[in-house]
């Protein structure tokens, strides 16, 4: 679902600009000639996008004499099916945006071209951690040309910290001052979050996710942490439908000022500016919060199916695409962030212009260099939906935090098979 | 006048042809994977009957299985009464019926997710409603939240919008009841009540079944209300989660269980197909005497 508000953010933000040069050459392009052909699909760019996707489309093809790239864009809603439907049927489009979740089951079924064999030198051009975040965990190889990244602060409601007595300037910096503050919120009858934690935040708790090919989040820093929700919940410090709802669901009851805490990204200042200025004029933000001193990244990446009839051109544009100027100028359009080793360290992301964009701009970018995607790719929707459901249960008391968290592994694990 | 034998199957042609490909090819297509444990990615081992067993030993088929059966047991009733009731006085000539009758039909052109989403605005733990029970001196229920009470509240939407299309069979139903009936009942000293019993109900009987039975398959195949109140969770725990639910939860995305989907899918199809031959056998039965 952070993958669904993440591109809902980024459908939002408006153009600034277009016209695209590439930079990258012919030879980058893997085996095979560069020519004829491909269909790039992309995840709902249009049309906020549509003259920077044609741009970069426009800078290949003239790079590239003899290349033709059709421009499929595909709504949020129903990616999933299109992109299984086509996975069915093995007639995926040459160039496809993917999630690393989404990318993990087709590379395992072995639909996608392994860019450690087919471009041996693409690795040093991205970031580190998000060029692993395409790889299969223990098996090696990647199967995505990073994308954009994106991570975010925390914001939370200073309105609501006064009215509980808290000192609005001192938000928590972890876990257990968060328990701490959202014990204090509790007493005012004011809740603190609005969902039970996701895998991320076992993974930002410092609990160990996946280990020798399986899940392991019930170990026992996982239970303290399930044990320290189950505390807050209790006490009235998560609103009642965190046991059901969603990082969206969450969001939309922070904007409606019914809890004190959210996680969110640059984008989303934005969202509380236009559509909830009374939360805006006390939002406050802070870093966020972690056990393990690395924030969370969420990314997008563009990868090539091997069923592509046109692979060398597939890839020259996936690497195009993914290049460090056309995702600096990418970013610069919507509120996110370029995965490429350069692309960090343009002005734009480093520099403060006294504004609460640039300052959760230059603030998420530099909290990028360490963030980590702490969902494993293996983790699927189905998975999601058992931790959720474990959560809730344990959260109601029907199940101890160690009965619910092994009952959660032990599904996620039968699922992984 | 003749025509050549294959004539009309060239006019039937194209809506065999659409036929085949969407309902026929899919239902065998569903039928064979039932078998196996395919995935969505294709593929898939002939697994025999493992995925009933496994079926059997799963303890969310059951509260699948049994939140669709009280679904069926608490929507059916209702939407055979209710709409009867409404249609006799929407049935009346006077000034501004059309407005009511306009009224009673809304919610059944009004998109499922309009309706699963102005009910959630409503029943949510700071909605509407409970704003109102607050005021009033209560204490917040969470209709939402409690794993019966949103099965309840997704019961009550499901009702709310069957009522206005049930109205309306009722209605053509009701203009078909012999008039000279009710006279000659009135003539008797029946009175209003003992005419409904007597008279209205015996007329209605046919179309009372059929509306059980269509409401009794739409309730027990039951979905985006429950999804759309629980928001896609299936509830606290998943504790309201329905058959099709499951099947979808099972099936979606490209890990879905296609194999296992198609197994829940097919006994979903056993238990519709047994509940309507009930009914018509019920109906028959009656017939005769």
């Amino acid at each position: 679902m952070k993958r669904r508000t993440f591109l809902a953010g980024l459908a939002a933000v408006p153009v600034a600009g277009c016209g695209l040069s590439g930079t990258s050459s012919t030879s980058s392009a893997g085996n095979g000639q560069v020519t004829g052909e491909i269909t790039f699909q992309t995840w709902s760019l249009k049309p906020k996008y549509t003259d920077y996707v044609n741009g970069v489309i426009d800078a290949f093809q003239k790079q590239h004499a003899g290349t033709t790239v059709k421009w499929v864009d595909q709504p949020a809603d129903g990616y999933l099916a299109k992109v299984m439907a086509d996975a069915s049927a093995g007639s995926l489009p040459d160039v496809i945006n993917v999630p690393p979740d989404l990318s993990f089951p087709l590379a395992k079924a072995g639909q996608l071209v392994n860019l450690d064999e087919s471009l041996k030198d693409a690795r040093s051009e991205y970031l580190g951690n998000a060029w692993q975040a395409f790889e299969i965990p223990g098996k090696g190889g990647c199967y995505g040309f990073p994308w954009y990244l994106n991570t975010g602060p925390i914001f939370y409601n200073k309105a609501l910290f006064r009215q509980a007595g808290l000192d609005p300037d001192k938000p928590p910096t972890n876990f257990k001052e968060l328990e701490e503050q959202a014990l204090k919120l509790a007493e005012k009858k004011i809740a603190m979050l609005g969902q039970t934690p996701s895998i991320a935040d076992f993974g930002l708790y410092g609990v160990k996710l996946f280990e020798n090919d399986k899940f392991t989040f019930n170990e026992p820093k996982g239970v303290e942490f399930v044990q320290t929700y189950k505390r807050m919940y209790d006490a009235g410090a998560l609103i009642p439908e965190a046991l059901t709802q969603n990082y969206t669901g969450a969001g939309a009851k922070f904007m409606a000022q019914q809890t004190a805490l959210s996680p969110g990204s640059a984008y989303d200042l934005g969202k509380f500016k236009t559509d909830a200025p009374s939360l805006y004029a006390n939002i406050g933000i802070t870093k966020p919060i972690t056990n393990t001193g690395s924030a969370n990244m969420f990314l997008h990446g563009v990868s090539v199916p091997k069923s592509s009839k046109n692979q060398a051109t597939a890839l020259a544009f996936g690497r195009f695409v993914t290049n460090a100027e056309n995702q600096v100028k990418f970013a610069k359009l919507a509120s996110i962030f370029p995965s490429t080793s350069k692309g960090g360290d343009d002005p734009y992301f480093t520099t403060e212009d006294g504004t609460d964009e640039a300052r959760v701009r230059v603030a998420a970018a530099k909290q990028l260099k360490t963030a980590v995607n702490y969902t494993p790719v293996q983790f699927s929707d189905q998975m999601r939906e058992a931790l959720l459901q474990q959560l809730a249960d344990a959260m109601l008391g029907k199940k101890s935090a160690k009965q619910a968290l092994d009952d959660a592994v032990n599904e996620c694990n039968r699922l992984l098979k | 006048m003749t025509h050549r034998p294959y004539t009309p199957w060239l006019f039937l042609l194209p809506g065999l042809a659409v036929c085949l490909m969407f309902v026929i090819f899919p239902f065998l297509n569903m039928i064979v994977l039932a078998f196996t444990d395919a995935s969505a990615l294709g593929g898939g081992r002939f697994t025999g009957v493992d995925n009933f067993v496994r079926m059997a030993q799963d303890p969310k088929f059951w509260v699948a299985a049994r939140n669709s059966l009280l679904y069926l047991a608490g929507v059916v009733p209702p939407l055979v009464l209710l709409p009867l009731l409404i249609a006799m006085l929407a049935q009346k000539v006077v000034p501004g019926i059309g407005i009511f009758r306009t009224a009673f039909f809304t919610p059944v052109i009004a998109s499922a997710v309009v309706v699963g989403l102005i009910w959630t605005w409503l029943l949510d733990s700071r909605g509407l409603v409970n704003n109102v029970v607050e005021a009033l001196g209560g204490t917040r229920i969470p209709f939402l939240t409690d794993s019966t009470l949103l099965l309840i509240s997704s019961m009550l939407v499901t009702i709310w919008r069957g009522l206005g299309y049930y109205m309306v069979i009722y209605l053509a139903a009701l203009a078909n009841v012999p008039k000279d009936l009710h006279e000659a009942a009135m003539v008797d000293g029946a009175g209003p009540i003992r005419r409904f019993w007597s008279v209205t109900v015996p007329s209605l009987r046919p179309t009372m079944v059929l509306i059980a039975a269509l409401s009794a398959v739409n309730g027990f195949r039951v979905f985006s209300e429950i999804y759309l109140l629980s928001g896609g969770s299936g509830g606290p725990g998943g504790a309201s989660t329905t058959l099709v639910m499951l099947i979808q939860s099972v099936g979606r995305g490209l890990t879905g269980e296609v194999g296992y989907a198609s197994a829940l899918s097919l006994v979903l199809f056993v238990i519709l197909l047994g509940l309507l031959l009930i009914t018509l056998k019920l109906n028959r039965r009656e017939d005769q005497l």
